[in-house]
């Protein structure tokens, strides 16, 4: 699971509405692979970035480098824009685990895959 | 879509005419896939196939998504009349159909050598080994022969296309992939491109696969059909038949509406893609669908049912810059699909998530759906 897709993901238990978002973050296997360098790309994923949950995210994963907000002028700094490119996209988890900051259920992650499926009595009506 | 209309030339001013078949209620995106990938003109659909002229090459033609088969028009009439005339008459008028305009047949099969060789000729400067996604049209043709439903008469085939070979006349060993491409490879550095140019058209091996359908096919079986045409190409043009592994193949369909005689452009049908390694949906539709997403860069496309993923794995070869996420509530299946990603090499395009849809729904900003999720 890319920290892109951290990024989207929230807790929908029952009760817990908007409050599910961010999951807190839990690794015990990250990968780092490289992924190919799309500037183009990666300035249009920029405004859909949800900035405090990145940083919490790869804070959690001890991730160095990472931009604390997009910069003026960021669709042209190359530099920027590789930052982003690595920690939105190059580092996978691979075991770990999602928490619902709300109401503390886990969802584990296996084999880079998130598990979301709730129970019955857990979902939302 | 991004290609450039009418794409790489094949040297043919006035452009080629083929048709190709296509699944039904596909043919509107095949209609407007050969105008917009082909440039093509006089684009016409009748009755389960689409006609185009375009002057297109072999690789713009191969991207072709949506159609099944693609093959070169020799020859396209009005149905034979089977109501009230004896088997024998149309016996006759079926042999006109290689007798009365042999013109067409020969400039129909000089096209179609002209693409081959044009082809041939890039394989050659490439000199590179068939790359190893190459090895997977093997295996995928023997799953897209399963899945699909023609009822032509086909001897089972070897699944390489054998382009450098196909104009000589030998008997082809049924070897692995590699061992031919190297000696194919050989054969054109040692000049094989000038055999190809030099090709003597009594030399050329042929098989006929025939399908009648509707009235035709109450009177007719398609060996009767098929045999009568071959005998009549062979007296007409000298040429061998070769039942197992033919040069040139003759696709004849004869219905209500035409008779429509084609050379078939590739030995593996289209719609079986390189890039798939275990199918689920299959690849035509699950193209249309995608393309029906209107897909733009820097979308975030969510299938909330993927199975397999092969909707996703279309769409991300078809629009690269976007970033896709599939999500299904079965193991079996996600594990099909990361195998599938592994395998098309599109890990990094695609993430995966356990999630059911029902109750339960990522969050994210413009997200386009597309599914074909009961």
């Amino acid at each position: 699971m890319k920290l892109l897709t951290h990024n989207l993901l929230s807790s929908h238990v029952r009760g817990v509405g908007p409050r599910g978002f961010p999951l807190r973050l839990q690794a015990t296997e990250v990968r780092i692979s490289p992924v190919e360098f799309n500037p183009d790309f990666v300035a249009r994923m920029i405004p859909k970035v949800e900035w405090a949950a990145l940083l919490e995210a790869a804070d959690t994963l001890h991730l160095v480098e990472v931009p604390k907000e997009p910069i003026q002028g960021y669709e042209h700094d190359e530099r920027f824009l590789r930052k982003m490119h690595h920690v939105l996209l190059e580092v996978d988890v691979l075991e770990g685990t999602l928490q619902c900051p709300e109401s503390g259920r886990l969802f584990p992650i296996s084999r880079g895959i998130p598990n979301m499926l709730l129970s019955d009595e857990e979902t939302e009506t | 879509m991004a290609a450039v209309p009418g794409g790489r030339r094949s040297g043919l001013a006035a452009g080629a005419r083929f048709f190709c078949t296509a699944g039904r209620g596909l043919e509107p995106f095949l209609m407007r896939e050969v105008r917009s990938r082909l440039a093509a003109t006089q684009v016409e659909y009748i009755s389960g196939k689409v006609f185009f002229t375009t002057c297109s090459d072999l690789n713009m033609l191969k991207k072709l998504k949506s159609a099944e088969r693609l093959f070169l028009l020799i020859k396209k009439q009005l149905p034979f009349n089977v109501s009230s005339v004896s088997k024998g008459k149309i016996f006759n008028e079926m042999q006109r159909l290689t007798n009365d305009d042999p013109e067409s047949w020969l400039n129909a099969i000089s096209i179609w050598k002209n693409l081959l060789e044009l082809d041939a000729k890039k394989v050659k400067l490439s000199q590179k080994n068939a790359n190893p996604l190459k090895r997977k049209v093997g295996e995928n043709d023997i799953i897209a022969k399963k899945l699909k439903t023609e009822r032509m008469q086909e001897i089972q085939e070897k699944k390489e296309c054998q382009l450098e070979k196909q104009i000589e006349e030998e008997t082809l060993e049924q070897g692995n992939f590699t061992t031919k491409r190297d000696k194919s490879q050989e054969e054109l550095q040692n000049g094989g491109a000038e055999a190809v140019d030099t090709h003597n058209q009594n030399d050329l091996t042929f098989r006929v696969s025939c399908r009648c359908s509707g009235a035709i096919a109450k009177t007719f079986t398609a060996q009767e059909v098929g045999r009568v045409i071959g005998i009549a190409l062979m007296k007409q043009f000298g040429w061998k038949a070769d039942l197992r592994n033919p040069n040139l193949e003759i696709f004849i369909h004869l219905s209500d509406i035409y008779s429509v005689v084609g050379i078939p452009v590739f030995r593996v049908p289209l719609a079986s893609r390189a890039y798939i390694k275990t199918a689920g949906l299959r690849s035509t539709v699950a193209w249309a669908m995608a393309s029906l997403a209107e897909i733009k860069a820097g979308a975030v496309v969510l299938d909330p049912m993927c199975g397999l993923g092969t909707i996703l794995l279309e769409a991300a070869k078809e629009w690269p810059d976007v970033y896709y996420v599939g999500a299904d509530v079965s193991d079996s299946q996600l594990l099909g699909a990361c195998d599938n990603l592994k395998a098309a090499g599109l890990k990094d395009k695609i993430e995966l998530l356990k999630v059911s849809v029902i109750g339960q729904s990522p969050k994210a900003i413009e997200i386009k759906t597309v599914t074909n999720g009961t």
